[in-house]
């Protein structure tokens, strides 16, 4: 296990300066540099950047610092890097995180990883764009519970943040809506695309025995009659992304406590839907599910293997799967459940855990360690 | 007392099932994007516009018979370009149909027009005389002889006309 104590954390304002004398210009006259987005040529290039918000150095930088500045909650101790730790891939280890009110919140915190190819956000999938997206922790009453207006004032006030601003957008002025487009800009550049599995579609990395099954298992759905086993994952987490923007009822629950999209729509079919997010770095991102129900991947494995709750809003995806002829659940045997979890553990992406680049910009940043 | 308690409980689950009945939409489709006249299509009223069958295999192997609307219809209805409007530029559009769980998939415009192909794509939503199954329907496409089903997209919530950029 790596070794995760942080180190010493000291304030760098001579980090600061240079990094901003780096992203950009002091006069503001000319337009800040744009960030260069890296990712593998196989995630394609569906990517959502709204053209009122490009990508550049320096509105990633104000992103960044903003990302982990707890001023913008109403009690100075919550930011976003709060319930998105970096060493969890951006997740925080909490079936349901406490935001500034101290109760918990309704939904378990999700990873942030790859968002750049990402349209609709939360669990629900209720927001458009992260612009829209960022605005609900930052307001809402049980997270970080700061309007967006005191929130402008209190950066204003914070002599960091004048430069910054300035690089990003040319003048100091700190309004509610740059807050917002900073920290979308800084989450675009989240690219987890340097796991094992990555570099085993690259050719630079074998997998065991164990994980090759495993992989074979993911991408396979059951057909009894022809001797085909599967685990069917690639239903709803395929491609090289593992995130296909699908929304199920994954049957957690007959009676779901928690209706999912069923609250935006209205329709009874939606009872119980929820994002099925990116199994990018599942692994740090426990516990599992919308409600942080599951604290191990082999209960979700046991979940879909066995335990899938029939309901009227069941995805269908779930209804005729199965390894047993006429089998009415996938009824995966011990050993291929363990072979897709060893298989979930190559999607962990050690570099993108202590990228530097993504880490709380107030610490010195530990070197990445070398990609195994 | 008991008995009261119980009473109680009644009333509390009825106003619980009727409030849960009266925030329920019916299911519908919206047709959007490149038309001129856009419109929302209901799950009951499907029924009253003229359907037309088509025999397709489902991923159980078997052939089903499969009612509904010709797609191009129902955007002829909503002003789409079709017919003698499909040209120029406008063989640049697709059509790009969502289902609930957030599924996509596209045709050209072309591909759904009578006078490119006599190749039927419907919107069904009836199985073999009976309304589609919970997970199917009520709406879904249906693209008659399309060897694989990938793009008999079910629970179908609209259909978005697009300009190719």
């Amino acid at each position: 296990m790596r070794d995760r104590k942080k180190s010493n954390v000291r304030v760098v304002p001579a980090i600061l300066c240079l990094a901003v004398c780096a992203a950009g210009f002091v006069d503001g006259t000319r337009p800040p540099a744009p960030y260069r987005l890296d990712y593998p040529p196989g995630f394609g290039n569906r990517i959502n950047i709204p053209a009122n918000n490009p990508t550049t150095q320096a509105g990633v930088l104000v992103g960044r610092w903003l990302f982990y500045e707890k001023a913008l909650s109403v009690n100075n101790r919550v930011s976003c890097g709060s319930c998105h730790v970096q060493e969890k891939a951006f997740s925080d280890g909490l079936a349901f995180s406490t935001g500034v009110g101290g109760t918990p919140v309704a939904r378990n915190s999700m990873s942030l990883a790859n968002l750049l190819w990402s349209r609709r956000f939360f669990w629900d999938g209720r927001a458009a764009g992260l612009e829209q997206q960022a605005v609900f922790p930052l307001t809402d009453p049980h997270e970080m519970g700061q309007s967006l207006a005191i929130s402008a004032r209190k950066i204003s006030m914070m002599p960091r943040y004048a430069l910054l601003f300035k690089q990003a957008y040319g003048d100091v002025r700190v309004t509610g809506e740059r807050i917002v487009k900073a920290i979308a800009q800084f989450e675009r550049t989240l690219i987890s695309a340097n796991s094992p599995y990555d570099r085993y579609l690259d050719g630079r990395y074998r997998p065991t025995a164990e994980e090759q099954k495993g992989l074979l298992l993911f991408n396979a759905a059951p057909e009894p009659t022809r001797a085909i086993r599967g685990a069917n994952c690639a239903r709803c987490h395929g491609g090289v992304k593992t995130y296909m923007e699908l929304f199920h009822n994954n049957g957690l629950d007959s009676l779901p406590g928690d209706a999912g999209i069923e609250k935006l729509t209205g329709l009874p079919g939606d009872r119980g839907r929820f994002k099925a997010p990116t199994l990018r770095n599942i692994a740090l991102t426990a516990p599992y599910m919308h409600d942080g129900r599951f604290n191990t991947l082999d209960e979700v494995l046991d979940h879909y293997s066995e335990h899938v709750k029939q309901s009227p809003s069941l995805s269908p995806v779930f209804r005729d799967a199965s390894n047993e002829p006429a089998g009415r659940n996938l009824a995966l045997r011990p050993e291929e459940k363990k072979q897709v979890i060893a298989f979930l553990h190559m999607l962990t992406d050690s570099t993108f855990t202590t990228d530097p680049r993504f880490s709380d910009p107030r610490t010195i940043p530990r070197k990445p360690k070398a990609a195994k | 007392m008991k008995k009261y308690f119980f009473a109680l409980c009644l009333v509390f689950a009825g106003l619980a099932n009727a409030v849960a009945q009266t925030t329920e939409k019916p299911a519908s489709v919206k047709i959007s994007g490149e038309a001129t006249a856009p419109f929302e299509l209901k799950y009951p009223e499907a029924g009253l516009l003229p359907h037309t069958t088509v025999i397709r295999k489902d991923r159980d192997g078997k052939d089903h018979r499969y009612g509904g609307i010709i797609v191009s219809d129902l955007l002829l209805k909503a002003g789409v370009t079709l017919g003698k409007d499909l040209k120029g530029e406008n063989l640049t559009k697709y059509v790009m149909v969502e289902a609930s769980d957030g599924y996509q998939v596209i045709f050209a415009l072309a591909e759904l027009d009578k006078e490119f192909t006599d190749r039927a794509i419907i919107l069904a939503d009836e199985m073999d005389g009976k309304p589609l199954p919970a997970g199917d329907g009520p709406f879904r496409i249906i693209v008659q002889d399309e060897k694989k089903p990938a793009r008999c997209v079910k629970q179908v919530t609209g259909i978005r006309i697009l300009f190719a950029r």
